[in-house]
């Protein structure tokens, strides 16, 4: 689905009395300065907490976003790592996974759904875990002498930056996924203890006070 | 599927959220706030907070001058007084349209006007057109280029060779296509230019050891031992390299290839070779320090020369094991992002590689000279030699120096163009004061071309020395000098009287070279 660029100015305009430029999630900057009016005579009206604004949004940045990464060509990206998780389509692809994921542990006979339910939640915290904050460098050679020999893919990001909409969807992703399942194992406790410590060992390496951070130096090489 | 107990009735499942127990449900609130305050945060880069207020930038602003975009400099800077050459640099080279015995040239098989070479050339610049219009990558590979590796690889008895278009850029390339960041490179001191850029591109930890000194290498690979020790998981992906010149363009002397070896093995580092001056001077048939030595060439990890010197080509070459050189073919920056050698140059190498290995006599012709030029250029008063006596390439530096650098050059200067007036063309050798890292003192390089001819052609190296008593020029004196007939052609003439002066040369037509000063 393929906004406008003409249906999200009309769209903003409406929204424009709400808002203050500076209060509003980042990677948007860009197109505020394409925007040919600019926010600056919105002071003081305050941050707004508009769910269709945050939606509008991040449509924005889906479209900015989406088709940058070129692999196989004579590309200027340094690390094409950086961008992977902002390329066109990926975000629907993850979910798609997670799903595929869900219904294959469905299929399986004699197990019950809030096992199901669990599974698919410590499989994917696991998969996320692994691929996200374990695995360093990159596949590839860099033309930069290997910066990123020794970051995580999740360090890699965005070449660090805190907080793009990549990182945040990451984040959100498994916290959604635990709802769904808490919900699914009706708020059984041991499947509480397992969920919750998964979820966890995969919220907790996203924060950006543990980048680069290696505790009792595992995996620092 | 399910017992039916467990059927997920969603009448069942929210009746279960009620009374779902309050830690849970304390925690799921936590979170979602936790989600909230994620949408709502800025991206920010984790180290770009500065610490300036607007009011110090904007002082800093109004501070800043910019720098002219042509600093001054003074009308003596070599670069704007330089010398016009015109024909071939060959023995004789015409210097602002006065021909003069060549010294500065790094022609040391004397192949650049060979017959051969240029017949070959000319061939394949009728066949080819003169350049190749593209990268290696991009419908560059000749089969010209393909041949000149095959070549190479063979007369190197290596696995493999790979072909570079410009000289400086092999050594600058193939460094850090293998060594990275955190990687440990040990050079000496004394290391070429070239060497040096290719380590700056690398990004890698430099470690110097003294010239030639290999107690200060293995001193510098025993610490380096330590501290793997205490790390040994760092110690497990960190690589680690020797680069070394075979022969040094900087001071004319031979690298102690054996002893380099027994610590390679012993400390477990590779070797980086660099043979620019080596290949085709020293070794039996010309391939170099290792035949030089007698060690075998697997014991070197990769070979690299340019082919500007002896090949009297341009461009360089890596030679090595085959998954060694295969890796530079996408990681050598100068191999994938430049145009390829131009095939009338590539077929220029291997007609000179062809006579190379026909006539492998004429190394041994060379050495004879090195060694000979060597030994009359001793004990002149206020220069000294420095270079081994195989060297084809030395120095000529002042003994004492004048106390600053730019009062050496100066002098050196002088007795540089002191020689050219007495048509002896020599240079002075030029560095980049400002970018390298272990500046040599100031000295005057002499190159010798040997040529080879069956007939006793013109082979002709004419040296000039001009003393004075503490190193001055004799100005206004008359000093005489006579030539001496000699089958072979050798001269060697002294003048006493407070100013000693001597001429050097194997020439069968010594009246045109004789010299007066």
């Amino acid at each position: 689905m393929e906004l406008s660029p003409h249906g999200l100015s009309a769209f903003r305009g409406l929204l424009r009395l709400r808002i203050k430029a500076a209060e509003l999630p980042g990677g948007v900057g860009e197109s505020r300065a394409s925007h040919p009016e600019g926010f600056g005579w919105c002071e003081g009206a305050g941050k707004w907490c508009d769910l269709s604004l945050l939606c509008c949004l991040f449509a924005e940045q889906r479209q900015e976003r989406g088709g940058r990464m070129n692999v196989g060509t004579a590309h200027s990206e340094v690390n094409p790592n950086t961008r992977v998780m902002n390329s066109r389509g990926i975000w629907l692809s993850y979910v798609l996974a997670i799903g595929l994921l869900h219904v294959v542990l469905l299929s399986i006979p004699f197990v019950s759904v809030p096992v199901v339910w669990t599974l698919t939640n410590l499989i994917h915290n696991t998969g996320m875990y692994i691929f996200l904050h374990t695995v360093k460098g990159t596949p590839f050679e860099t033309p930069d002498q290997g910066k990123a020999r020794l970051l995580t893919h999740w360090e890699q990001m965005d070449y660090g930056v805190q907080f793009t909409a990549s990182r945040k969807f990451l984040t959100i992703t498994p916290i959604v996924l635990y709802f769904l399942t808490s919900f699914y194992t009706k708020y059984d406790q041991i499947h509480f203890v397992l969920n919750t410590v998964s979820l966890m060992s995969v919220l907790i390496p996203k924060l950006p006070q543990l980048h680069g951070v290696r505790i009792f130096g595992i995996n620092k090489y | 599927m399910a017992t039916a107990a467990e059927q997920w009735v969603l009448v069942e499942m929210v009746q279960a959220l009620y009374e779902a127990p309050a830690y849970h449900l304390i925690l799921e609130g936590i979170l979602i706030l936790w989600i909230i305050r994620l949408l709502f945060s800025k991206t920010y880069k984790l180290q770009e907070r500065s610490d300036l207020t607007v009011k110090e930038k904007e002082e800093l602003i109004e501070e800043w001058q910019p720098e002219p975009l042509v600093p001054p400099i003074s009308k003596d800077h070599p670069a704007l007084n330089y010398n016009v050459v015109s024909g071939p640099p060959s023995h004789n080279i015409v210097v602002n349209g006065k021909k003069c015995v060549n010294f500065a040239s790094f022609n040391f098989l004397g192949l650049l006007d060979n017959p051969r070479v240029k017949a070959a050339a000319l061939a394949s610049l009728k066949k080819y057109g003169v350049g190749t219009c593209g990268p290696r990558g991009f419908y560059g590979t000749f089969d010209v280029h393909l041949d000149l590796e095959d070549r190479l690889a063979k007369f190197m008895k290596t696995e493999e060779a790979i072909i570079y278009s410009y000289g400086f850029a092999t050594i600058a390339s193939a460094i850090p296509a293998y060594s990275k960041r955190g990687d440990i490179v040990f050079v000496d001191r004394a290391a070429c230019f070239a060497i040096q850029k290719g380590l700056q591109a690398s990004r890698s930890d430099i470690k110097l050891f003294q010239h030639n000194d290999m107690a200060d290498l293995e001193r510098l690979l025993k610490e380096q031992e330590m501290e793997d020790q205490k790390n040994p998981r760092k110690a497990r992906v960190t690589r680690r390299f020797i680069v070394v010149e075979g022969l040094y363009m900087n001071t004319g002397t031979i690298c102690p290839l054996p002893e380099l070896v027994k610590l390679k093995y012993k400390y477990k580092a590779r070797i980086f070779l660099e043979e620019s001056l080596s290949f085709g001077v020293l070794g039996e048939y010309g391939r170099g320090v290792t035949e030089h030595f007698g060690i075998s060439i697997d014991d070197i990890d990769l070979i690299s020369a340019n082919m500007e010197n002896s090949l009297a080509s341009i461009g360089g070459f890596c030679c090595g094991r085959s998954f060694v050189i295969d890796h530079q073919r996408l990681s050598g920056q100068g191999y994938c992002f430049s145009a390829s050698l131009p095939p009338l140059l590539a077929a220029a190498a291997i007609e000179a590689l062809n006579i190379m290995e026909e006539n492998p006599g004429i190394f041994l012709v060379l050495k004879e000279k090195c060694a000979r030029i060597h030994k009359a250029l001793q004990g002149i008063s206020g220069l000294k030699v420095v270079g081994e006596s195989l060297s084809p390439a030395f120095h000529l530096q002042l003994t004492d120096s004048t106390g600053s650098r730019d009062k050496d050059v100066q002098l050196l200067q002088e007795i540089v163009k002191h020689c050219m007036d007495r048509s002896i063309a020599l240079t002075q050798a030029r560095y980049l004061e400002k970018e390298e890292k272990c500046l040599p003192p100031p000295r005057r390089r002499t190159g010798e071309s040997r040529a080879h001819d069956q007939g006793g052609g013109p082979g002709c190296a004419a040296v000039g020395r001009v003393l004075g008593p503490d190193g001055r020029l004799p100005r206004g004196t008359r000093t005489g000098l006579w030539s001496l007939p000699c089958d072979l052609g050798e001269a060697c003439v002294y003048l006493e009287g407070g100013h000693r002066a001597a001429w050097v040369w194997t020439a069968p037509n010594h009246e045109e070279d004789a010299g007066y000063f």
